[in-house]
């Protein structure tokens, strides 16, 4: 499932679950096709906790997490970020990231 | 066997789009591939004016709209790498790098388009997405009030460039020759207050440490004189190359990796035929992306059809 949240959804959320979080900006073109193929691979992983985040305007959290760019994917197991994608990636990548976390 | 198809369409650019509703709309059993996301290089442009018909939007947007259009169509589209494309008489094999895909088909349209070039020079690829990038509108935010410098003077560096100027502090572009682009779009450029353009420079090395810190380059003209512009990022536009490793050895491309296509698309390979910035042309725009598409398929319809009788 995809939930949009910010910083302050961020703080609240249970960090020993499994998850992927999206920076992304609403002018960013791979942004948009990226959302894309989330929505592709939360149809096929329903369970599995997909939040997005606005990178222009969540600047607290990215400088904290140490998000550059966007879209960058940052892949969280037991509280601690696992792994990191940055850009346009193919879905079987994600997919791959995903399954090493889940 | 349930995975032949009429044409297979590799790449769900604005050319590879276009086949896959001109193709089904033929009544062809249509299955249409890409390996990132339907767009092409069209998804990384800020804005698009120049569509006939479609106002000013984001490359993204178009790209959306048209995959929609695909699918309202019924155009079956899967993420896939297509790494092999091997040709019989009757039938093409189209081999994926995920989950060993294997696809047949009457005809393929290749649709790949091209990937930004690189320079080759030192301190690129340790730079390369970490300080170097080839997409300002993904990268840009991170040099707000920062200094950039853009390699490149044709329509994709210019465009970035006034984007990009808009937020840095400071902008320096350094190109091979003078600036080759939209002469509209290279006037509004010289007239923004934060740029310097440096025209006829040969780029030498990117230099930085814990991170990027400058680029060294040296004028082409006789003086040859060398500078060093220090900055916090690059964004190289140098021209693109092209994605024809999975069918260089049909030998359809010329010394470039360009497919050659004749005014129908087809290539010397009966039943393969080439569209958009991926074949040899003068004129890489989305337009002209879409007309290939639709040329393409109508002439593997006619191939598919050929094959019947």
């Amino acid at each position: 499932m995809i939930t949009e949240i910010t910083e302050k959804d961020y703080e609240s959320l249970d960090h020993n679950v499994p998850m992927l979080i999206e920076f992304y900006s609403k002018t960013c073109g791979p942004c948009k096709m990226l959302s894309f193929v989330l929505k592709d691979i939360a149809k096929q992983n329903p369970d599995f906790p997909i939040y997005i985040i606005d990178f222009d305007e969540n600047r607290e959290l990215k400088e904290r997490l140490g998000v550059k760019g966007f879209p960058t994917m940052l892949f969280f197991k037991d509280g601690k970020e696992v792994s990191r994608l940055e850009g346009l990636k193919q879905k079987p990548v994600i997919i791959k990231a995903i399954e090493a976390i889940a | 066997m349930e995975n032949i198809y009429d044409i297979v369409i590799v790449g769900a650019g604005p050319a590879g789009m276009t086949a896959a509703i001109y193709a089904v709309r033929a009544n062809m059993k249509v299955l249409l591939l890409d390996r990132l996301s339907p767009g092409g290089q069209m998804v990384n442009t800020n804005e698009i004016e120049n569509y006939t018909g479609a106002g000013k939007l984001s490359g993204a947007d178009l790209a959306i709209k048209m995959f929609e259009h695909t699918q309202e169509l019924g155009v079956e589209f899967d993420y896939k790498t297509v790494i092999d494309i091997s040709n019989s008489d009757s039938l093409k094999t189209i081999t994926c790098e995920e989950d060993d895909a294997v696809y047949q088909a009457r005809a393929v349209i290749l649709a790949t388009g091209t990937v930004p070039r690189r320079l080759g020079v030192p301190g690129e690829e340790e730079w390369a997405a970490n300080g170097i990038s080839w997409c300002a509108i993904c990268d840009g935010a991170q040099y707000r009030d920062k200094e950039v410098v853009v390699i490149g003077g044709g329509n994709s560096a210019v465009e970035e460039s006034i984007y990009l100027a808009g937020i840095c502090t400071k902008l320096t572009i350094v190109t091979m020759f003078d600036l080759t682009a939209d002469p509209k779009a290279c006037d509004q450029l010289r007239k923004m207050p934060n740029v310097t353009i440096y025209p006829y420079q040969e780029v030498l090395e990117f230099t930085g440490t814990d991170r990027i810190t400058g680029v060294r380059f040296k004028s082409t003209k006789e003086d040859a004189t060398e500078r060093y512009v220090t900055c916090d990022g690059v964004f190289e536009y140098i021209g693109f190359s092209a994605s024809s490793e999975a069918f260089a050895k049909l030998g359809i491309v010329d010394r470039t990796g360009c497919i050659e296509a004749d005014s129908r698309m087809r290539t010397s390979v009966p039943g393969i035929f080439g569209a958009g910035d991926i074949t040899v042309k003068h004129l890489r725009q989305i337009v002209t992306a879409c007309s290939d598409g639709a040329v393409a398929a109508n002439s593997a319809a006619a191939y598919v059809e050929s094959l019947k009788q």
